[in-house]
């Protein structure tokens, strides 16, 4: 009797099981994060895969053993068990294997951690030596290998601005060139973000008052997609961000037509100061970030902070001086 | 016992009968007592109506994210019910929900009479109740909405300039200071009140993890308390604790607030392995397996797991260093944790296993959690983390786990100790129906999210975008959240309905092997007629051995044996094999 009900709703669950794991799009699944395609990120894959591996084991081994028990020791009226308990030796035992599989895992993921963190040198591809110096960046700098190129990525409720080393900046979209190694220094201006592109590394938080560093080194030409991992108030769904990877000559064109572009905007304000129409001058000064955002709408109601128009006003002409420095 | 001499001395015994308490109102006689049975059963009751609160939480927030790009609810509104959902799902449910069951079953479990501070007790309720009144009252005005958990600069006067974060850090604290008041209460009261003979290692797995758990409160309950009182004086009296502008720093919250929620996530999962440890040493009909090491499994997890508060911490900029003695503490906890598995099932094994509504929900309880504990092990790897933390996949073991702890191992405390508390069982069909719409619930809700993260969804989204491939998932984890709350609303009209029309349970309806079933069910205020004296770990199944002894032919003691038996150390092994010691004073038994 009691039987086929328990393997009607044993069968049961495990449908719906599947049906969870396999209704998303049938052959999508897969166990694995996005691809990587940076030395770092590909460190940090095969910690996952790894860990993935022994967690899940220890997961199932629980859960296997649980069912066995229960289907094989399930009461018959009035058996009486024998009162077993255990000897301090059994625990020392199970206690020791834990401990050396907990050990194993420390010991891996320090290395794999430690490793992650070093700079590797750029690539034949990548840009040639950039003038930026990071060694304040708290990074240990690649062995004979060209000096990596430097960019603050700085958090703001609720988009990425990113300054480049010769004083140019942008929105929402990273451009770098491939196969060159990046050092990102994280900064937030309000609140606390996360930055986060998987193809291209770990997350790490942008914080106000402390800058966080990591690197990366793309090894193809393409566009990857982050988003912030850091609950930041209302538009933080829309706080995405995008890495376009150029190669060395596309990056440098676009630096350059970047810089124009700012300039013109900042000479446009400029004017309009001068004209003493300060009023419509802040819209104006939109543009170049306006330029290269895509698909990421404003929200309405965002709560009183409009970090776009009251950031381009005042960095616009701080960054000309800090361009002025490279040269 | 040191009250002053009487100035009038009684002159002659009497008796007044007009001088008896006018017997108040059943509403008053509660609110007003100091009873620990009246206030654990008061502090059960309110977080399980938190728990509905949150479970609504959850259910409206996974109901906008059902389909891509949806408006269903407006982003500010989500984001109050995110951060109402955190705190009460944590705060406001799963503590309380602990510490009551450890408040109510605690002190019977050593043979105490009552609470070392009566009205201690009683004043922790109210600071709660009001706590969450304080809350939840902010849904008349501002609500909060800084996340879960309210990192400043997020949370500071600047950024959250309406009173709805004071209302949450207020509610919060409120609370807290319950807690902690409720938890030192616990804590001077199984240290001084266990009955004669119950030394430490006799003391039931469930004391000892509402031990545990205790001093985990006081002391992340503390510094919570401290954090929050910072937070408070940064925005309203312009402190500057957590203004990076002005020498704070905002990494200072998080050290302090996370050392908060990994106590509270110890918090909501040990009680639940304490009543799981007992259910599943009673309805396999087993002794447990290994009780000192799972006693000092308890310790070990409650120790390692608060000083693991950096593992949520890798991303953030602080030195590698601190990141890794973080991963060190959480993965040490693989051995205190891995024991109590192993433990648990070593103690199912080889038993007659009755599969009762309360040892169904423990068993839904292991296998959950140890999905959960086992992604938590992942996401303890530094390297790990830095591509999982903050995505759906931890708020998956998050729940797997705390679900697990706090809801399945609570609600199989709730089925095993219900009888003790209202004289009736629980409808084990009703149970059976909500074991299996929460185990099929848990994993459609949650099982999803993994691979949503691995899309790369993260957490505390109120929306995402079509064409990120996180549709299918979203909508069965939606589908799934109603199951959810359905099992969880089972259980709960079970419990109400079987005040009144439970099967009578009598006082022992469990052959449980503890002292809390050797009183009546329900028990009376002073708990125990006479305190047995504890010989073992199961001073139940001595009494039980010892009447059965009395009762089958009682034979002349036969007194060559007995300098032989005297010499044996009252051991616990000793305690239960044939004659070592002639029945305990459990002559009484009922």
């Amino acid at each position: 009797m009691r039987r086929p009900t328990r393997l009607v709703s044993l069968s049961l669950l495990l449908g719906l099981l599947g049906l969870a794991l396999a209704a998303p799009g049938a052959g999508a699944i897969s166990l694995a994060p996005e691809s990587p395609h940076s030395p770092n990120a590909e460190d940090l894959r095969s910690a996952y895969d790894a860990t993935l591996l022994v967690v899940s084991l220890l997961a199932i081994a629980i859960n296997v053993a649980l069912i066995l028990a229960v289907v094989r020791f399930r009461a018959a009226r009035d058996t009486v068990p024998a009162p077993v308990r255990s000897g301090g030796r059994v625990q020392l035992r199970v206690g020791m294997l834990l401990g050396a599989i907990a050990l194993a895992i420390f010991v891996f993921g320090l290395v794999v951690a430690v490793k992650a963190r070093d700079l590797e040198a750029s690539g034949p591809e990548g840009l040639e030596a950039s003038s930026m110096r990071f060694a304040q960046l708290g990074l240990k700098p690649p062995e004979g290998g060209e000096e990596p190129l430097a960019i603050t990525v700085s958090g703001q409720q609720w988009l990425w601005r990113y300054e480049y080393p010769d004083g140019t900046f942008s929105y929402h979209d990273l451009v770098v060139p491939v196969d060159t190694t990046v050092v990102l220094r994280i900064v937030s201006t309000d609140v606390a973000h996360r930055w986060w592109v998987p193809a291209l590394g770990g997350k790490f938080d942008a914080v106000p008052g402390r800058a966080n560093t990591t690197w990366f080194k793309a090894d193809e030409e393409g566009e990857y997609l982050g988003q912030s991992a850091q609950f930041s108030g209302p538009a933080y769904p829309t706080m995405r961000a995008r890495v376009v990877v150029l190669s060395a000559t596309e990056y440098e064109a676009w630096l350059d037509e970047q810089q124009t572009g700012i300039q013109e905007a900042q000479e446009a304000v400029q004017e309009e100061i001068e004209a003493g129409t300060q009023e419509s001058a802040e819209p104006e000064a939109e543009q170049p970030g306006d330029a290269f955002e895509e698909g990421t709408d404003e929200p309405s109601g965002g709560g009183g902070k409009e970090p776009q128009t009251e950031d381009v006003g005042p960095d616009a002409p701080a960054a000309a001086p800090g361009g002025g420095d490279v040269e | 016992m040191s009250a002053p001499p009487p100035t009038v001395a009684p002159a002659r015994p009497e008796i007044v009968t007009d001088a008896m308490p006018r017997r108040r109102p059943a509403w008053i006689e509660n609110a007003t007592s100091g009873d620990h049975k009246v206030v654990g059963l008061m502090f059960i009751a309110t977080s399980l109506t938190f728990l509905v609160l949150a479970l609504t939480e959850f259910v409206l927030m996974r109901v906008q994210l059902i389909v891509p790009e949806s408006t269903i609810i407006d982003p500010i509104i989500f984001d109050r019910l995110l951060s109402t959902y955190g705190a009460t799902a944590a705060v406001f449910f799963g503590i309380p929900f602990g510490l009551g069951l450890a408040c109510y079953v605690a002190p019977l479990q050593v043979g105490a009479r009552g609470l070392a501070f009566p009205r201690l007790a009683s004043f922790a309720y109210w600071l709660y109740l009001f706590g969450g009144i304080a809350l939840y009252a902010s849904y008349l005005y501002n609500p909060p909405d800084a996340g879960v958990n309210p990192l400043p600069p997020l949370s500071d006067d600047v950024f959250s300039p309406f009173a709805g974060t004071d209302a949450w850090i207020v509610g919060v604290g409120l609370a807290l200071l319950g807690f902690v008041l409720l938890a030192i209460n616990l804590i001077v009261t199984i240290r001084n009140h266990r009955a004669p003979g119950m030394v430490w290692r006799r003391v039931p797995l469930f004391t000892w993890s509402a031990v545990v758990t205790s001093y985990v409160v006081v002391f992340t309950g503390a510094v919570m308390l401290a954090a929050l009182a910072m937070l408070l004086i940064d925005r309203n009296y312009e402190g500057v604790f957590y203004d990076a502008g002005e020498g704070g720093s905002p990494i200072l919250w998080q050290h302090l607030s996370w050392m908060f929620f990994n106590g509270a996530y110890v918090a909501m999962l040990l009680p639940g392995f304490g009543a799981i440890s007992e259910i599943v040493a009673t309805l396999s009909r087993k002794p447990q397996f290994a009780h000192r090491a799972m006693a000092g499994s308890f310790v070990a997890i409650g120790a390692l797991g608060v000083l693991a508060w950096m593992q949520n911490m890798f991303t953030a900029p602080i030195p590698l260093g601190w990141s890794i003695v973080g991963m060190a503490m959480a993965l040490a906890l693989v051995v205190p944790f891995g024991l109590v598995f192993f433990n648990w099932i070593a103690t199912l094994w080889g038993g007659a296993l009755h599969l009762r509504a309360p040892l169904l929900f423990a068993l839904g309880a292991i296998s959950t959690t140890a999905i959960g504990l086992a992604g938590e092990v992942a996401h303890s790897v530094i390297p790990v983390a830095w591509q999982t933390s903050g995505t759906v996949a931890t708020s998956m073991d998050t729940h797997y786990a705390l679900i697990g702890g706090s809801v399945f191992g609570g609600f199989a405390a709730l089925y095993y100790w219900y009888p003790k508390m209202t004289g009736r069982v629980m409808g084990e069909g009703m149970a059976k129906i909500s074991f299996w719409l929460l185990l099929i619930g848990v994993h459609l809700t949650f099982a999803p999210m993994f691979f949503a993260a691995l899309e790369g969804q993260v957490v505390d989204l109120g929306e995402y975008y079509e064409g990120t491939g996180l549709d299918g998932y979203n909508l069965v984890s939606t589908i799934g959240s109603f199951v959810l709350a359905a099992g969880v609303l089972t259980t709960l009209i079970n419990a109400v309905y079987s005040v009144r029309h439970g099967i009578r349970a009598g006082h022992d309806p469990w052959a449980a092997d503890t002292l809390e079933w050797f009183t009546l069910s329900p028990p009376p205020p002073h708990n125990f007629d006479a305190i047995p004296d504890v010989r073992s770990s199961e001073p139940l199944r001595d009494i039980r051995d010892g009447v059965r002894r009395r009762t089958e032919g009682w034979r002349p003691p036969r007194p060559l044996e007995r300098p032989a038996a005297a010499h044996a150390p009252a051991s616990e092994e000793a305690s239960s094999s044939e004659e070592s010691h002639p029945s305990g004073s459990g002559g009484s038994v009922a």
